[in-house]
């Protein structure tokens, strides 16, 4: 399932976006499956088709899925993480690091925190 | 026989009337959205007892008016009058008691605040249209084959006809009136087929292209509401393109062929036709409205966190006629009943149900 909080501070986009990788994570979807067209899915949720057409070209950025003509929005995603890719997500994860250090956070409780939003995202 | 059919249709609306408000989704009563929890607030369901009973009453009274007026002895078309008549105001005192209860409901609402700490928000199942099972929509061309063949054929016989040809039909089957033959006059049977059959393939069309809503606080049963929505009404439309089709086959082969079918024949086959659209129709309300609806009985909540689905009245009018241009759907399940409307906000609904009703129309004044 997907939900969206239209009253969340977070854009529906990267509320769609984060809903999307979830779904992959906890194996609602896989390698190969196709996501709904940008207009079943926005009918879906009763958004403008443009919110989701952008939630798709950030997945697209972050080489999660592909827009293949006439199938849709495929899942390219697979097991290991490149280089490059892991550089940009150090990079996301820094200033979330900092906030941590700066709150005087130890490590076994980032460990715990990381623990316990990992399950969360496998039940939901 | 017109007074048999016109019985028929008004005990029908009168059943259908009757059984909506449990018929409908639970969360939407009489147009107003409410939180799923509120569902068999004592209010609401002592609202649609009223408005069952009353629509009842009207129901009764109109239908024994109507036998009585039938027992008179009265002309045939002061009776098929009368009966128009009776079916109207089954449906207009339906539709105000609706307002009436509409308002009511908008009231109630207001006044206990009840969507006051309901987080509201928007679900979607991404797998859910692997689910689907409506008919593809070619299936809705295929009948169009015999149009084809209808139209081929009557060009061939066209120097045979007669000079007059039927354009109406009476309800004993029996042509009632006539106009000189023309191209346009001879052919217009099939042309008008071919424009239904053309409607029921677009409707479907867009129905499939149109989103699957869901509600945040019951997904379960939401979810199999709308399949079955989805499935059943794409099979009615289906049985209705091919119900028709016969019918105007039918006409047209007993247009070019002159007592190829004798008078029963000519007076079962619309009777059937009315039957099985009408049999359909209840059919397809029971197995749709039995899910989701006061008929499913039990409330289950399928999250222990408070969820609610986005109140969307302010884009229902009347919480009849929908218009949301950030909607890419066209046709969205109705509030009251059961079947879809149209996104007025999408101008490609119009063009589906207008077009047609206009094309048929021009080809009724051309003839």
């Amino acid at each position: 399932m997907l939900t969206i909080d239209p009253e969340s501070t977070v854009p529906i986009y990267l509320q769609l976006r984060n809903e999307i990788m979830e779904a992959i994570a906890r194996g609602d979807l896989s390698t190969g499956d196709t996501l709904p067209s940008v207009r079943a899915l926005a009918g879906d949720l009763g958004v403008n088709m443009h919110t989701v057409n952008k939630s798709y070209h950030e997945l697209v950025s972050k080489e999660i899925i592909e827009i293949v003509p006439k199938k849709g929005a495929v899942i390219i995603v697979d097991e290991g993480v490149s280089n490059q890719r892991l550089a940009l997500m150090s990079a996301e994860f820094r200033p979330l690091l900092a906030e941590a250090l700066v709150r005087g956070m130890k490590e076994e409780e980032l460990q715990r925190l990381i623990t316990t939003i990992m399950n969360n995202i496998k039940e939901d | 026989m017109a007074f048999t059919m016109l019985l028929i249709t008004i005990l029908f609306i009168s059943v259908i009337q009757v059984a909506i408000p449990f018929l409908i989704k639970r969360t939407v009563v009489f147009g107003v959205t409410i939180p799923y929890e509120q569902a068999s607030h004592p209010m609401l369901q002592s609202y649609k007892r009223k408005y069952a009973i009353l629509t009842f009453l009207v129901g009764i009274t109109v239908m024994i008016s109507y036998i009585l007026g039938n027992q008179s002895a009265m002309e045939e078309t002061k009776l098929v009058l009368f009966g128009m008549i009776s079916l109207f105001v089954v449906l207009l005192t339906s539709l105000s008691l609706y307002f009436y209860f509409h308002y009511k409901t908008m009231n109630l609402k207001k006044r206990e605040e009840w969507f006051r700490g309901v987080k509201q928000v928007r679900v979607a199942d991404l797998a859910l249209r692997s689910k689907d099972e409506m008919l593809p929509s070619y299936v809705h061309l295929i009948p169009s084959l015999i149009t084809v063949m209808l139209i081929i054929l009557s060009a061939q016989l066209f120097d045979q006809l007669p000079n007059q040809i039927p354009t109406h039909w009476g309800p004993n089957g029996q042509p009632d009136a006539f106009t000189d033959k023309s191209w346009m006059s001879v052919i217009s049977l099939p042309l008008i087929l071919f424009i239904f059959q053309t409607m029921f393939f677009g409707i479907n069309y867009y129905t499939k292209r149109s989103g699957i809503k869901l509600n945040a606080a019951n997904v379960t049963s939401a979810k199999l509401r709308q399949l079955r929505l989805r499935k059943y009404t794409s099979w009615f439309l289906f049985i209705t393109n091919i119900l028709l089709t016969i019918l105007f086959s039918f006409l047209q082969l007993n247009l070019l062929y002159e007592n190829l079918f004798n008078d029963s024949v000519l007076m079962l086959v619309p009777f059937a036709f009315f039957a099985i659209i009408l049999a359909g129709a209840l059919g397809l309300a029971i197995k749709v409205g039995k899910v989701d609806s006061d008929l499913e009985g039990t409330l289950v909540m399928d999250h222990t966190k408070k969820q609610d689905s986005i109140d969307e009245d302010r884009y229902w009018k009347g919480g009849l006629i929908y218009y949301n241009p950030n909607d890419p759907s066209i046709f969205v399940e109705k509030r009251f009943g059961i079947g879809y409307t149209i996104n007025l906000a999408n101008p490609i609904g119009y063009l589906i149900l207008f077009l047609p009703v206009a094309l048929i129309l021009l080809i009724q004044f051309t003839i």
